[in-house]
C-alpha cells in the first residue's frame, strides 16, 4: 500500500534527476527546465512572481520555515542603490545534506529559481553562497551557471527582457555560524563571521548595507515549479491541506535505507521511516529521532504519527528543521548522541556572546561528565537552567544548540538520571 | 520623541534611542560590559537583558534594540536577575580570581557586576585559561586571561582610532582578542584600548603596581601637549601623578586621548624637575634663593629695548598676559614673541589679514557636521591625533568625502574614499593659488565674490597660476587641480584643516591666506560644517596669539630677537618655557645668538640646552601645578585647577612675573582670576568669562570675521640637485613640542629621531630600514636612524623635530624643504 503511493508521489525538485550523474542543461531544458522563467520574463510582472510565491504558501526550507514570499515582501522597493539575493548553500548541520544532492544532481532547478527570485525582487547580481566542503556541487553549479549564460538565461538583457542578472559562486572558508543568515553577510562581506544584531534585517539592510533576501538552495529551486505548475497545484502537492509543496528528506541512522528523499509535506514521520527508508533496521526498535537537523529536540514513538509539516513538529514539541531526519534504535544513548551534538554546536559557536560561548563548552563538559560516571546531583538542574539561558544568546545557534538537550530533559530524563545514579552509563559496551 | 515606560516608569526618550540609552537617559542603570557610548551597539555580553511586555515577555538586550512608542520594559524581576547571575557565573568560569593583584580591581565592571548581583559561589566549575601575557611592548599589557571578549578594544580601534591593531580570532570557547599573527602588539600605543577595557586585560604598563585605583584622587585637568585642548583625569596619589584615567563623558572628545595625553603624564613628577633657583657664579650655574635670583633678574630687566623675551605657547593665558605686561609696563620693551616667530604667523598674519582676526574660523565640532574635509598635510592626524580620530569618525560612520593635499602619504590617506593628492614639497601654495584659480575659471565660485575686497587683484595674480602652470612645479596634474577645486566648491559643507608649528614652516601667513581665499571664494565661511581649521601646535598656542604675546610694528620678532642677540643690540634674554636650541631652526645661529647675549634668564621644568646656557635659571611649574587657562585651536577657553601641590621651592611662571613686576615698581594682580577678568574685557571673543564661569563648563571664544581676498605669494619652488633628497620636518605622532621627551610613554614608543624615505630612495642608496646614516645638509650633518617606508614618494625624506639627542636644526635653517644628502 505504501509503495504504492510512493509510485505516485508527484515530485518537482527530484524530477530530472538522473541516476549517478548530474542532470545536463540540455536535458533539464528537453524537459520543460527555463520555461517558467522565460513565461514570467515575458508575460508576469515582478510583483506576480512574487504574489505566486505568497499564494503558493512556500516556507522556507532552510530550517526557520518562515514564509518565503512575505520575507520578499519585506524588502522596500524605494530605496536608492542594488538589492541582492543570496542563496545560502552553507548546508553544515549534522544530519542535513539534502541541498548537495540537489546540486549534484540538478544544479540547474536552483539557477533557474534564482533567476525567478531576482526577477521577483528586482535583483542583478546574487551570491550563491556554498560550503567549502561541497565541491562537486559548487563545480556542478559552475557548469550550470555557465550553460544558463551561454542560452542567455543569465547576464544583459535576458531574453531581450530588460532583465539582467549575474550570478556568482562563492565558496565559503566554512564555518556552520555561516549558516546564520547575517553571518553569512558578514562573511560574505570578507570580515569575520558574526552574527549581525537584528533590526535592521537584512531586507532593509543586509549586504553591504543594502536590501538583501538569503534564501535557501530548496527554497529557491521550488520556485520553477510554482510557476510552472501554478501555486495552487504546488501547495496540493502537501499530503495534508494545511501544509504546502514537497520537502526533501534526508535520512541518516538505524533504518534500511539511509537515503535523500522527496516526499510529500505533511507526511507523517511513522510512514516516511516504513515507506522509502524501508524500515528500521533489522534487529532495531525506532527509540527516537531528530526530526530536522542536530538543532532540533528529539521526537520519539509518540510521535510516530505527527505529519511532518512545521506547525504539526512544533506542537510536538520539536521544529521540522530543515528535514534532516536522525534515527536512533534502542542500542542509542541519548546523552551520548546529545553529547556528540554539543561537541559540534561549542566548536561551532562564533565566540561573539556569553551565553554560547562560555555556555555551550560547559554543558558539553557537564555531559562528558555524566556520560563517563562522574554525573552529580544538580547537573539536570544546571542543564534546565542554560537551556532557559542559552535562549537569551546573540543569535539562533545557542537555542539551536540546546534544542537537543531540551529533548534529552523532555523525554529521556530518566536515562540522563540513571546515568546520574548508576554513575556510569548503561549503554556501556552496547551502542552501535 | 517616544513615549515609553520603564520600571513603572513613563518617560520619554528620542525616537533613535536603544532601550539602553533611553533608560540611562532616565535615571536606569542598566548593567553592561560591552557598550561604549562612542562605539556602536555590540550585544554580546547578554548582561543587559530587559523584558518588553510587547514582545512577550522575552528577555532582550537593551543595548542593541531600539525603542518604539508605548514600549512597557522591565530591566529587573527576578528571571532577568536570575539570567543575569547566571551570565556572570558562566564569566567567571574561566576569569581568573586574581583581583588582589589586579590593577582593575575597584574599578573592573565584571568586580563590580559580580559584587551587585551577590555571585558568592560560582555552580560552574572549568579550567583557567593560560594564555600568554603580552609583555612585548612598554606601555599596554595584555592578558587575556581576564578577557571577557565584549570587543570594546578591538571596536575602538578600528571605530575610532581606525588602526585595527586588535581583532578577533579564533572561535567558539577558543576565541580570544589577538593582533596580527598572534604577535605582540604593535601600534600607535594611545591606549584606547585600555580605556574601555571592563576588565583588567589591558592594562597601563607605567600604572602597574603604583596605586589601587581606589586610593587615586581623581583630578580635571587639560591636556598639557597639542592644541587640540582634551580634557583629562589624572589619577593622584601623594601629590604625584600616576595615570591617567578614562571619563566618557569627559571633552567633545569623550575621554578619548592620544599617546601623548595618556601616557605622556610622567614628566610632572619626573625626578628630573628643577627644584632650585640658580645663578651663574664664575661660570657655573649654583643653587641659590629665590629672592638673591630675582633680585638679579630684575637689575636686568631694567634694559628698556635692550631686553628681549621668548615665551613658550604652553603658559597660560595669564602667564602669557602678564609676560606681556612685564615686557611692555616694566621692562619697556615690545620685543617679545613665540613659537620661533613664524609658527603663529598663519594666524598673526595670514588670518588678521584675511578674515580680519587672528583665530580660526571653524571648530573642531565642524568636523562631525561636514560633508567634505579638504586636509592639507596628512601630517593633520600625527600632530593633532585626537582631531585626527575626529576625521576617522566622520569619514567612516558618516561617509563623507576626504581629500588631501600633503608631500607624503600617511594614516588619514587609508581612510575609506580617503584621496591623497601627493605633490613636491613646499609647493603647496602654488597649488592652493591653482585651486583658488579653478574655482575662478569654472565658475565655481559664489556670485557675490567679486564684491568682496581684493577680488580684482586676487583675480589678476591668479592668472600664473592656472592648474597647467601650476601642474608641472608641484607634481599634480591638471586634472587633479581641478578635481579638487570641484568637489571643495560642490559640497554642500566643506572644511579645511590644516596644521602649524615649528616644524611646518611653510604652513605660514601665505599658506593661510591661499586657503582662506578658496572658503572665500566658495562661500564655505560662517556656516556650520564649514571654515578653516588652523590646527595650533600647543596646548595654548592659540591662547598666545589671543593674548597678543608677538610683536607689533614696533617690537621685534623671535628670528629677530636673536639676531640682535648676536649683534649685542639685546642684552638681556628671558625664555620662559622655550627650548629653541632644539626647537628653533638652526641650531648653531641659536646657539651663538644665545652664547652672545650678556645674560640669558631661563624658566623652565627641565635643565635643558637653553637653561644650561642661562645666567639665571628659575624652576617653575607644569600645567597639573597651576591654575589658569589655556585656548586651544577652536578657541574653547579651558579653565585648568593644580592637581597637585607643586614643590615649594618652584613658583609659577605667574608667582615669577608677579614678582619681577613687583621689583620693578609695577602693580601685581592680586589673583589669576582677577587678572582673567581684565583679560575678557580686553580679549576679543572672551567677554563675559570668568575663571568661576569655566570652571563650570569651558566656552568658546566667538569668532568675527571680516573677510578680504589677499594675493598669497607662492615660495620658489625648490630645484632638485642631482643625489640629493628635499627633507621636510615636522612632528612625529608621539610627540610635541621638545616637552614630550620627559614624557616616559612617548619616548617609550619613539625614542629618538630617525629619517624616514621612500623604498625606491632606499634601494638607489643601498640603504635599509634601521640603518644609521648621515644626513649632511649645507648647515651641518646628523646621524639617524633610517625608518624606510611606503608613505614617503620618491625623492623626499621627512625628519621629525623635537629631539635634543639628534636635533634636526642641525641640518636645517628653517627652510621650508632643505636639500640633503644621506650617506652610510
Amino acid at each position: 500500500m505504501l509503495c504504492f503511493r510512493i509510485l505516485f508521489m508527484e515530485q518537482v525538485l527530484f524530477k530530472h534527476n538522473r541516476p549517478g550523474r548530474m542532470t545536463t542543461f540540455d536535458e533539464y531544458r528537453s524537459e520543460g527546465g527555463f520555461v517558467a522563467l522565460a513565461r514570467a520574463l515575458a508575460g508576469m510582472s515582478p510583483d506576480e512572481v512574487q504574489q505566486a510565491v505568497i499564494d503558493s504558501g512556500m516556507r522556507g526550507r532552510g530550517g526557520a520555515g518562515f514564509p518565503t514570499g512575505k520575507k520578499w515582501s519585506f524588502v522596500p522597493r524605494n530605496l536608492p542603490g542594488p538589492r541582492y539575493l543570496i542563496c545560502n548553500c552553507d548546508e553544515m548541520e549534522p544530519g542535513t545534506y539534502k541541498d548537495r544532492v540537489l546540486l549534484e544532481r540538478n544544479p540547474h532547478l536552483l539557477v533557474e529559481g534564482m533567476a525567478l527570485a531576482c526577477y521577483a525582487l528586482g535583483v542583478q547580481h546574487a551570491f550563491i553562497f556554498i560550503r567549502r566542503g561541497y565541491e562537486q556541487a559548487a563545480d556542478n553549479l559552475r557548469l550550470a551557471v555557465a550553460a544558463a549564460h551561454g542560452a542567455g538565461f543569465l547576464g544583459e538583457n535576458v531574453r531581450g527582457s530588460g532583465f539582467s542578472l549575474e550570478l556568482d559562486i562563492h565558496q565559503s572558508a566554512g564555518r556552520y555560524i555561516c549558516g546564520e543568515e547575517t553571518a553569512l553577510i558578514n562573511a560574505l562581506e570578507g570580515i569575520r563571521a558574526n552574527p549581525r544584531a537584528k533590526p535592521p534585517f537584512p531586507a532593509v539592510k543586509g549586504l553591504w548595507g543594502q536590501p538583501t533576501v538569503v534564501n535557501n538552495v530548496e527554497t529557491l529551486a521550488n520556485i520553477p515549479s510554482i510557476i510552472n505548475g501554478g501555486p495552487a497545484w504546488w501547495k496540493g502537492l502537501a499530503a495534508t491541506p494545511e501544509a504546502a509543496g514537497t520537502k526533501l528528506f534526508c535520512i541518516s541512522g538505524h533504518v534500511v535505507r539511509p537515503e535523500c528523499f522527496e516526499l510529500p509535506l505533511g507526511m507523517k514521520l511513522g510512514e516516511i521511516i516504513d515507506g522509502p527508508c524501508g524500515g528500521m533496521r533489522p534487529g532495531s526498535t525506532f527509540k527516537a529521532c531528530i526530526p530536522g537537523g542536530a538543532s532540533t529536540p528529539y521526537l520519539t514513538k509518540l510521535h510516530w504519527d505527527v505529519p511532518m509539516d512545521f506547525d504539526p513538529v512544533a506542537k510536538a514539541g520539536s521544529r521540522l528543521g530543515t528535514g534532516g531526519i536522525i534515527v536512533f534504535d534502542q542500542s542509542t544513548c541519548m546523552v551520548a548522541a546529545t553529547l556528540n551534538l554539543i561537541r559540534f554546536f561549542a566548536r561551532e559557536s562564533c565566540g561573539w556572546c556569553t551565553p554560547c560561548r562560555e555556555g555551550l563548552p560547559f554543558v558539553r563538559h557537564i555531559l562528558e561528565r555524566i556520560e563517563a560516571g562522574q554525573g552529580q546531583a544538580g547537573d539536570i538542574d544546571i542543564l534546565r537552567e542554560h537551556v532557559r539561558l542559552l535562549n537569551h544568546a546573540f543569535c539562533a545557534l545557542a537555542p539551536g544548540a540546546m534544542g537537543p538537550v531540551d529533548g534529552l530533559l523532555n523525554h529521556f530524563e530518566d536515562e540522563l538520571q540513571e546515568h546520574i545514579t548508576a554513575q556510569r552509563c548503561p549503554f556501556e559496551g552496547t551502542h552501535s | 520623541m517616544v513615549n515609553l515606560t520603564i520600571d513603572d516608569k513613563q518617560v520619554t526618550a528620542p525616537k533613535t534611542a536603544t532601550i539602553y540609552e533611553a533608560a540611562k537617559m532616565n535615571g536606569v542603570n542598566i548593567p553592561i560590559l560591552c557598550h561604549d557610548k562612542k562605539l556602536k551597539p555590540f550585544g554580546a555580553c547578554r548582561m543587559c537583558l530587559v523584558e518588553v511586555e510587547q514582545m512577550k515577555g522575552r528577555q532582550i538586550p537593551a543595548c542593541t534594540t531600539p525603542v518604539t512608542e508605548g514600549m512597557i520594559i522591565r530591566t529587573s524581576t527576578p528571571d532577568i536577575v536570575k539570567a543575569r547571575k547566571m551570565v556572570l557565573e558562566l564569566l567567571l568560569l574561566n576569569h581568573p580570581l586574581d583581583c588582589p593583584v589586579c590593577d582593575k580591581a575597584g574599578d573592573c565592571d565584571l568586580q563590580n557586576l559580580t559584587y551587585e548581583y551577590k555571585v558568592d559561589t560560582n555552580r560552574f566549575v572549568d579550567e583557567k585559561f593560560h594564555h600568554e601575557i603580552d609583555y612585548n611592548n612598554p606601555l599596554i599589557e595584555r592578558d587575556m586571561n581576564r578577557c571577557v571578549l565584549c570587543g570594546k578594544c578591538a571596536r575602538i580601534c578600528d571605530e575610532i582610532v581606525s588602526f585595527g591593531a586588535l581583532t578577533f580570532i579564533d572561535r567558539g570557547i577558543e576565541t580570544k582578542i589577538g593582533c596580527e599573527f598572534e604577535d605582540g602588539l604593535n601600534c600607535e600605543f594611545c591606549g584606547s584600548c585600555i580605556s574601555v577595557c571592563p576588565v583588567g586585560s589591558l592594562l597601563a604598563r607605567p600604572f602597574k603596581f603604583k596605586a589601587r585605583f581606589w586610593s587615586l584622587t581623581k583630578q580635571k585637568s587639560v591636556c598639557g601637549y597639542c592644541g587640540t585642548g582634551c580634557n583629562l583625569t589624572l589619577g593622584v596619589k601623594d601629590n604625584k601623578v600616576l595615570t591617567t584615567l578614562y571619563d566618557e563623558n569627559q571633552g567633545f572628545h569623550k575621554g578619548q586621548l592620544c599617546v601623548r595625553g595618556r601616557f605622556g603624564y610622567q614628566f610632572i613628577n619626573s625626578d628630573k624637575r628643577l627644584t632650585s633657583p640658580l645663578v651663574r657664579r664664575n661660570g657655573r650655574l649654583i643653587e641659590a634663593s629665590w629672592e638673591e635670583a630675582l633680585e638679579v633678574v630684575a637689575a636686568r630687566l631694567k634694559g628698556g629695548n635692550s631686553v628681549a623675551a621668548l615665551g613658550s605657547s604652553r603658559l597660560t593665558n595669564e602667564e602669557l598676559t602678564l609676560f606681556k605686561k612685564l615686557m611692555l609696563e616694566n621692562v619697556g620693551s615690545s620685543n617679545f614673541d613665540h613659537s620661533a616667530g613664524y609658527a603663529h604667523s598663519a594666524l598673526t598674519s595670514g588670518f588678521a589679514r584675511s578674515f580680519g582676526t587672528t583665530a580660526s574660523p571653524a571648530s573642531i565640532l565642524d568636523i562631525q557636521k561636514t560633508d567634505l574635509l579638504f586636509v592639507i598635510k596628512t601630517d593633520s592626524y600625527e600632530t593633532h591625533p585626537v582631531i585626527g580620530f575626529e576625521i576617522n569618525m566622520a569619514v567612516k560612520n558618516r561617509g563623507i568625502k576626504l581629500n588631501i593635499i600633503s608631500d607624503k602619504r600617511g594614516k588619514l590617506s587609508k581612510l575609506p574614499g580617503a584621496n591623497t593628492f601627493v605633490h613636491k614639497p613646499g609647493s603647496e601654495v602654488s597649488v592652493l593659488n591653482a585651486i583658488a584659480k579653478s574655482i575662478l575659471d569654472d565658475k565655481l565660485a559664489v556670485g557675490s565674490v567679486d564684491s568682496v575686497q581684493g577680488y580684482a587683484e586676487l583675480a589678476e595674480a591668479l592668472k600664473a597660476y592656472t592648474p597647467e602652470a601650476v601642474s608641472a612645479l608641484c607634481g599634480l596634474t591638471a586634472e587633479d587641480i581641478k578635481k579638487i577645486a570641484r568637489e571643495y566648491a560642490s559640497a554642500d559643507k566643506a572644511l579645511i584643516l590644516f596644521p602649524i608649528g615649528q616644524g611646518y614652516v611653510s604652513h605660514n601667513q601665505e599658506m593661510s591666506c591661499a586657503v582662506a581665499n578658496l572658503s572665500i571664494l566658495t562661500g564655505k565661511l560662517g556656516k556650520e560644517g564649514c571654515g578653516v581649521l588652523c590646527m595650533s601646535e600647543k596646548n595654548n598656542s592659540q591662547g598666545a596669539v589671543d593674548m597678543g604675546f608677538f610683536p607689533r610694528a614696533d617690537g621685534m620678532n623671535a628670528q629677530q630677537i636673536l639676531d640682535a642677540c648676536k649683534n649685542g643690540s639685546v642684552k638681556t634674554l628671558f625664555v620662559a618655557g622655550e627650548n629653541p636650541i632644539v626647537s628653533y631652526p638652526d641650531k648653531s645661529k641659536v646657539t651663538t645668538a644665545l652664547e652672545a647675549v650678556e645674560f640669558l634668564i631661563v624658566s623652565e621644568l627641565f635643565m635643558t640646552e637653553t637653561a644650561a646656557m642661562a645666567d639665571v635659571v628659575l624652576p617653575a611649574c607644569s600645567f597639573a601645578e597651576k591654575d589658569g587657562t589655556f585656548t586651544s585651536t577652536d578657541r574653547r577657553v579651558q579653565y585648568v585647577s593644580p592637581s597637585i601641590r607643586k614643590n615649594s621651592n618652584c613658583k609659577t611662571d605667574f608667582e615669577i612675573f608677579s614678582a619681577l613686576i613687583s621689583k620693578l615698581g609695577g602693580q601685581t594682580p592680586v589673583s589669576s582670576s582677577l587678572l582673567f577678568s581684565e583679560i575678557s574685557s580686553n580679549t576679543d571673543g572672551y567677554a563675559g568669562m570668568t575663571h568661576v564661569s569655566l570652571r563650570k563648563e569651558s566656552a568658546f571664544a566667538s569668532v568675527n570675521v571680516k573677510p578680504k581676498l589677499i594675493v598669497p605669494k607662492a615660495s620658489a619652488a625648490v630645484s632638485s640637485e642631482p643625489g640629493k633628497l628635499a627633507m621636510v620636518t615636522g612632528s612625529a605622532l608621539y610627540h610635541s613640542g621638545t616637552l614630550s621627551q620627559f614624557g616616559e610613554g612617548p619616548m617609550h614608543v619613539c625614542p629618538e629621531a630617525y629619517v624616514e624615505m621612500s623604498r625606491k630612495d632606499a634601494a638607489n642608496l643601498k640603504i635599509h630600514d634601521k640603518d644609521i646614516v648621515t644626513v649632511s645638509s649645507p648647515t651641518g650633518s646628523l646621524k639617524l636612524n633610517v625608518k624606510v617606508t611606503a608613505r614617503i614618494p620618491e625623492g623626499l625624506v621627512f625628519v621629525p623635530y623635537h629631539f635634543s639627542a639628534a636635533p634636526v636644526n642641525a641640518i636645517w635653517d628653517g627652510a621650508p624643504v632643505t636639500m640633503v644628502s644621506l650617506t652610510k
